[in-house]
Order: structure tokens, then sequence, then C-alpha cells
């Protein structure tokens, strides 16, 4: 039994309709979600595969940390999905520089924030004082790279040329030569 | 497992820190050491000690060791850094223990045994994002 705390605000999303979201969770990962709407605490317990199961507090915390619900359950389609969190609250001084950091990482109109998602093919969220990213383990290492490039104040223009190479990269990596057999 | 009396079961010992995993497979008792393997034993490169590749790939290695022995499960320990370090396994801890399923060896408890400090020394200053 592993214990998840979300937003308030994130509740109605992981309970969802009539708690449709909820089941659907319960039933493809393989656990049992005891939500305690009060205090916002998510208790996630495996009752099937242990291993399926292992991914459900990552989908409650994916949840929490602002992705909706069909993103989050992208965790399931493949068993390397990963989630990872960055954390913008430790990576700036004040306030005002917290700010300042979450409108450089979601760019001119969500621009920035677009491309990291596009060009790796991640799904990227800001919410909070988080970054949350869901992908392939080279999609999240390159997000979480380019975040921390801007929040270390590269420009963005250095930060969108490097996802444009990663983006050359990840897709060379797909042409795999086999040797052909008549 | 053609001779099921004489099979047994192990724990698995994965430490998932983000340089690197380590895995060990021991006896029940903890104490007898079956097979072993870190993530410098199948890359090259430093920085993909602790990618889910490798894990995936140490897994088969060490899973076929333990095979070999009679090993027919393993109880599942994680753990990641912990202290007053990252609580949380890194990326090679639930591919280790996936790929340990894929490779035939049967998965009991997953339990995590990061040590958590009941306040101990100021942490890091640079804790990371």
């Amino acid at each position: 039994m592993q214990h998840v705390k979300i937003p308030q605000d994130r509740i109605g999303v992981l309970i969802g309709e009539g708690g449709e979201t909820m089941r659907e969770i319960e039933d493809r990962a393989e656990v049992r979600l005891d939500i305690d709407s009060e205090s916002g605490s998510v208790g996630v317990e495996s009752v099937g595969d242990p291993i399926t199961g292992l991914k459900g507090p990552d989908i409650v915390k994916a949840i929490g940390r602002g992705f909706n619900p069909e993103d989050a359950l992208a965790l399931l389609d493949d068993e390397m999905m990963m989630f990872d969190v960055v954390d913008i609250d430790a990576a700036s001084r004040n306030q005002n520089d917290f700010t300042r950091q979450k409108g450089r990482l979601i760019g001119e109109g969500g621009r920035t924030r677009e491309l990291m998602a596009e060009l790796t093919g991640a799904s990227v969220v800001i919410y909070g004082s988080t970054l949350g990213i869901i992908g392939g383990p080279e999609q999240v290492d390159a997000v979480r790279e380019a975040a921390e490039m801007l929040l270390d104040g590269a420009p963005h223009g250095s930060v969108y040329s490097f996802l444009e190479r990663k983006h050359n990269e990840m897709k060379q990596k797909g042409l795999n030569y086999h040797q052909f057999h008549g | 497992m053609s001779e099921s009396e004489d099979s047994k079961w192990g724990i698995a010992h994965v430490y998932a820190s983000f340089n690197n995993t380590i895995i060990t497979i021991t006896d029940q008792t903890g104490a007898e050491t079956l097979a072993k393997s870190s993530g410098g034993t199948v890359v090259k490169q430093n920085r993909d000690e602790a990618s889910p590749y490798a894990a995936m790939q140490m897994a088969e290695v060490v899973a076929e060791k333990a095979k070999a022995q009679n090993i027919e499960g393993v109880h599942v320990n994680v753990r990641g850094p912990g202290g007053n370090q990252q609580k949380s396994p890194g990326p090679g801890a639930q591919a280790t223990i996936r790929a340990l399923a894929r490779a035939g060896l049967e998965i009991g408890r997953i339990e995590d045994v990061t040590p958590i400090p009941h306040d101990g020394t100021r942490g890091p200053k640079n804790a990371g994002f």
C-alpha cells in the first residue's frame, strides 16, 4: 500500500464523472484506489499482477501533477514508459524568479512547452510548481535536459536547437539496418 | 524447472540511484550472494550506467545465473540512495523488475527498502530539481 498526495483540485479529475476514471485506472493498473477527498491523500494498493501494479502510484501522481487521465494512462501502454517531475520551485530563488522561470519554460503562448512535447514525442505538462514529463526514457531525458538548460538560464534559441538535434537523433534510431535474407 | 523440490526462492536486491544500478541476487537469508551485476558491466559510457536499457541487460544476465543455481523466483527489495538524498529509486528499478519477470523468474513481494532518515544530518544544498 502506497500513499500519494495530490492537490485538492485534481481529485475530481482522478475520480472522473461518476468514478469513471478511477475505475479505469483500477482495472488497467490492477490496483485499488482509496481516495480521501478531504485531505487529498490517495492510497494505492496492488491487487493483481504486482508488476503492472508498480505503475499505479505513478499514474495517480501524474494526474496530480496536471496530466489528463488519457496521458497518464499512457504509462501503461509500454513497459518502458516513464514519469518524471522537474521541480521548478527548487530551481528558483524567490517568488519573482519562480514566476519568471515558469514563464520561460512555458514560452510565449505556450510555444516552448509545445516544442518540448512535439520534438521529443513525450507529453509535457506544467502545473503549479512542477513540470511533468511522460514518455520513453530518451524522450524524458531530452525534455528534462532541455528544462534544466532553461532553468540554468540558457537562451531559448539554443534549447530549441538542442531539441531539434535530439529529434533528429531519435528519428535516426528508428532506422535499424538488418541483413536482407532472400 | 525440472527438479521442483530443489528449486528455491531468492531475494533480488536492486539499488537504483541516478548514476548506477546494482543488482544482487542472494538466497533467502541475504547472506549468500548467488549473482550480481552493475551498470558498468554492460555499457561503455558512465552516464548510461543508470539507464533502463542497461538495467534490462543486467537483469537478464543475473536471471540466467540465478536460474542455473535452481532459483525459481525472487522477492525484490528495491532501494534508492535514501538517507538525505533522493528517496525514490532511479530509472533502473522498474526496468529491472520487468526484465527479471520476463527472463522467467517469478516475482514475489516487491518492497521498497530505501533508508529513510528519522531526522539526521542536513541534506545536500543542491538536491537537484
